[in-house]
């Protein structure tokens, strides 16, 4: 472990940060740099990480763009806890500050990780379908689209998909809270008219999901995503192929048993 | 500043684990002296597992074993899938197998909402419960017992109203409020028994609280203790 003494001396109060290095998958000896910066006031960890690559230590990579909390780049796992780096204000943390990479997906250096998994899952789920009556005009009221629109506020950091335990622990097929949330946006559409339903169920696997509250606890958009996204989404795969009434109610009024529309 | 009623208890009873291992040493304790010592009904109280008979508190008990509230507590510090958010404190393994609630009983999670029919059922008898208190005498009479059943009704009415079943069930399948009969008073009702959501957890151990200190306080008066006060009598 390397400690870099700061380029300027500073004669005010210093922060220490502790960095984990190094690229590709984690050895059982990972390599954590230690750096100090000077502290500043309002400063955010992502203002001390960008003080280290300026001042420190050109070669640490990390992601960011917006530094406002909107892109969702500079996810990382602060003091265990995954956060955006440009939300998390260094005072909020007593004594040294730990950065890891998110550790649900593969590291590709320093801070930066692979995505790439969630585009593939993204393009698996039903796209928006239009219901038969919609006409070529969409026309719908604003308290119509309130729900669905709680899901738009998603900048897609990933966090979520960080923090859960099925996708970091388990090897199990579950798209993850990012895509629960996004099937619900289309879902809960007044426009949409496809159930998605079975695909929820079975690619999916919305049953791995065991409520546990972490993606909500975590989101830095503040997304009520266990209440307001993974439960409605559990509660309509209960209405389509586990409830008895409804399966006899379907039968009895002759439509589709488990069909795909709405 | 409002006055954030949480902050006039001790931190520690919101924690989920506290709440978890309360809820099983009040069960443990509770079933206990329900078989040991049976109190049915005391000086016009009833006590709420005889409410109306005991035979039903495996419906009640299924509909707290699958709420979404529960599930939480016992996936995290049961199950420990995992214990807590952070890195420090997760304690789920990659090593354990977990198949979430797609197999075995955990299915039976699936039938949440039929367990919500039933405990909507049973709620009228606690109101019952609460009018019998206040004349069963023959006379009028409001005593502190009464509003321990009426506090019991009503926190049972709110843990089970703030259910998210319940919330599926009226208004959260409805995707185009306007486009369905009765839509804005649909979408009003969805949207004040979603604030009510919100608090689902800390109604679902706040309601099992007073359920059992009911139950304790009626018992507290068949053992002779001078609980119970007279407040209003006509």
């Amino acid at each position: 472990m390397e400690t870099h003494a700061s380029a300027q001396p500073d004669q005010r109060k210093t922060i220490r940060l502790r960095i984990l290095r190094g690229t590709g998958e984690r050895t059982s000896s990972p390599h954590y740099d230690t750096f100090e910066v000077p502290r500043e006031e309002g400063m955010v960890v992502l203002n001390a990480v960008h003080y280290i690559q300026s001042h420190l230590d050109p070669s640490l990579s990390i992601r960011w763009n917006c530094k406002a909390g909107r892109c969702g780049s500079c996810s990382a796992e602060i003091n265990g806890r995954p956060q955006l780096m440009c939300k998390t204000r260094v005072d909020s943390i007593e004594g040294e500050i730990t950065i890891e990479p998110m550790q649900a997906f593969p590291r590709l250096k320093d801070l930066v990780t692979d995505v790439t998994a969630n585009w593939k899952v993204a393009a698996t789920i039903p796209p928006f379908t239009p219901k038969a009556n919609a006409g070529d005009i969409y026309t719908f009221y604003q308290a119509d689209v309130d729900r669905s629109r709680e899901f738009r506020r998603c900048i897609e950091c990933f966090l979520c998909m960080d923090v859960c335990h099925v996708i970091r622990e388990h090897e199990a097929d579950y798209m993850g809270p990012r895509w629960v949330v996004k099937a619900a946006s289309l879902d809960m559409h007044p426009m949409d008219g496809l159930n998605r339903s079975k695909f929820m169920k079975d690619a999916g696997g919305l049953g791995y999901c065991n409520i546990t509250k972490c993606c909500q606890e975590i989101c830095p958009e503040h997304i009520v995503i266990t209440d307001d996204a993974i439960i409605p989404e559990k509660e309509r795969v209960v209405d389509r192929h586990y409830d008895p009434i409804l399966w006899v109610y379907r039968r009895l009024k002759g439509g589709a048993t488990a069909g795909e529309t709405k | 500043m409002a006055l954030n009623w949480k902050t006039l208890f001790p931190y520690e009873i919101f924690e989920p684990n506290w709440r978890f291992w309360s809820f099983v040493g009040i069960l443990v304790v509770g079933f206990w002296a329900l078989l040991s010592f049976p109190v049915a009904e005391y000086a016009g109280y009833i006590d709420p597992f005889y409410s109306p008979t005991i035979l039903i508190v495996p419906l009640p008990g299924l509909f707290r074993l699958t709420c979404y509230a529960y599930r939480k507590d016992y996936h995290r510090h049961l199950f420990k899938h995992p214990l807590g958010c952070s890195n420090a404190e997760r304690g789920d393994s990659s090593k354990r197998h977990y198949t979430g609630e797609r197999n075995g009983l955990f299915q039976l999670e699936n039938l949440h909402r039929y367990f919500l029919y039933a405990g909507i059922a049973l709620l009228p008898f606690f109101y019952y419960d609460f009018y019998h208190s206040l004349v069963f005498s023959g006379v009028f009479e409001l005593r502190v017992g009464s509003l321990v059943l009426l506090a019991n009704a009503l926190l049972l009415t709110a843990w089970t109203g703030s259910c998210h079943a319940f919330r599926h069930l009226t208004g959260g399948n409805i995707d185009c409020y306007s486009c369905v009969a009765a839509g804005g008073a649909r979408k009003a009702f969805y949207e004040r028994q979603s604030w009510l959501n919100r608090h689902h957890e800390t109604l679902a151990w706040a309601s099992l609280l007073t359920i059992f200190f009911a139950d304790l306080y009626i018992r507290g008066l068949a053992a002779g203790l001078p609980l119970d006060l007279t407040l209003v009598r006509l």
